[in-house]
């Protein structure tokens, strides 16, 4: 899987490109970014055709690690049979999700200057 | 006639893809005897998520018992159905297994769940030492 990573400011924007599954959710689980407690992430799931239990088992992952470290998670662009997926397993409840990325960072911008 | 196919793989990781992108072919061969196939692509990816699930949960179970085993995977098709059963020799287990409580952040155990929820119908039985999980969709 290929990650496309841009960042805007503290903010990190994660694109993942195909299948998110047992192969490739590792590279979501042990990236930099969701590691990093300073950096807010946008993970864009638009180009992800594919999630099983464990890409979102990743995606829970990241989720926590934020929460852990006061930090946010937020997903945007996923398609509607991703977004069955995350209703059936009540997982969008977890998330703020937005339909593009760019109202994504204005909603972690606001966030940001209500933080500082 | 009803046809069937049948193939069998080590039940290891590593093929999981294999065995749902296997599924997705199947299911991509019956919507076209049937269906326009813009109509049938949902059709297509419940069938390679169910088949995705189902096959790394007998997997990881194998793994917990660090047994190696291979896994049956049969292809039934009907003129407007297609059921999948995989058999493996894990010990018995039950598909009414509780909701993960999403409260706790649970970041796995949604895949019996998946796979009821896209597949019309889901049973298991034991045949023997096996289990045969059953998961079947009509167009």
């Amino acid at each position: 899987m290929i990650i496309t990573e841009t960042s805007k400011g503290d903010i990190a924007i994660l694109a993942p490109d195909g299948k998110l599954d047992h192969d490739s959710a590792p590279e979501i689980r042990q990236n930099r970014s969701i590691i990093d407690p300073d950096k807010m992430v946008v993970i864009d799931l638009e180009k992800v055709d594919f999630i099983d239990d464990s890409g979102l088992g990743a995606i829970i992952c990241a989720l926590r690690n934020k929460r852990n470290a006061n930090g946010v998670t937020v997903l945007s662009g996923m398609n509607h049979r991703l977004r069955i997926i995350f209703e059936i397993t009540n997982i969008h409840k977890l998330f703020n999700i937005f339909d593009d990325v760019a109202p994504t960072i204005e909603y972690l911008e606001t966030r940001q200057i209500e933080r500082t | 006639m009803n046809k069937s196919i049948t193939i069998t793989l080590p039940g290891e990781i590593k093929f999981v893809r294999f065995a749902s992108q296997t599924a997705a072919s199947v299911a991509t061969l019956l919507i076209s005897e049937n269906i326009p196939e813009s109509e049938g692509t949902q059709f297509v990816h419940d069938f390679e998520l169910a088949i995705c699930e189902a096959f790394t949960n007998s997997v990881k179970h194998a793994v917990k018992r660090d047994t190696l085993q291979m896994l049956t995977i049969t292809f039934e098709f009907e003129p407007r159905q297609l059921t999948v059963c995989l058999r493996d020799t894990n010990g018995p287990f039950t598909i009414e297994t509780p909701t993960p409580e999403i409260t706790d952040y649970p970041p796995g155990g949604y895949g019996l769940m998946i796979i009821r929820k896209v597949m019309d119908g889901v049973t298991c039985h034991r045949d023997g030492d096996s289990n045969i999980l059953r998961m079947s969709k009509s167009l």
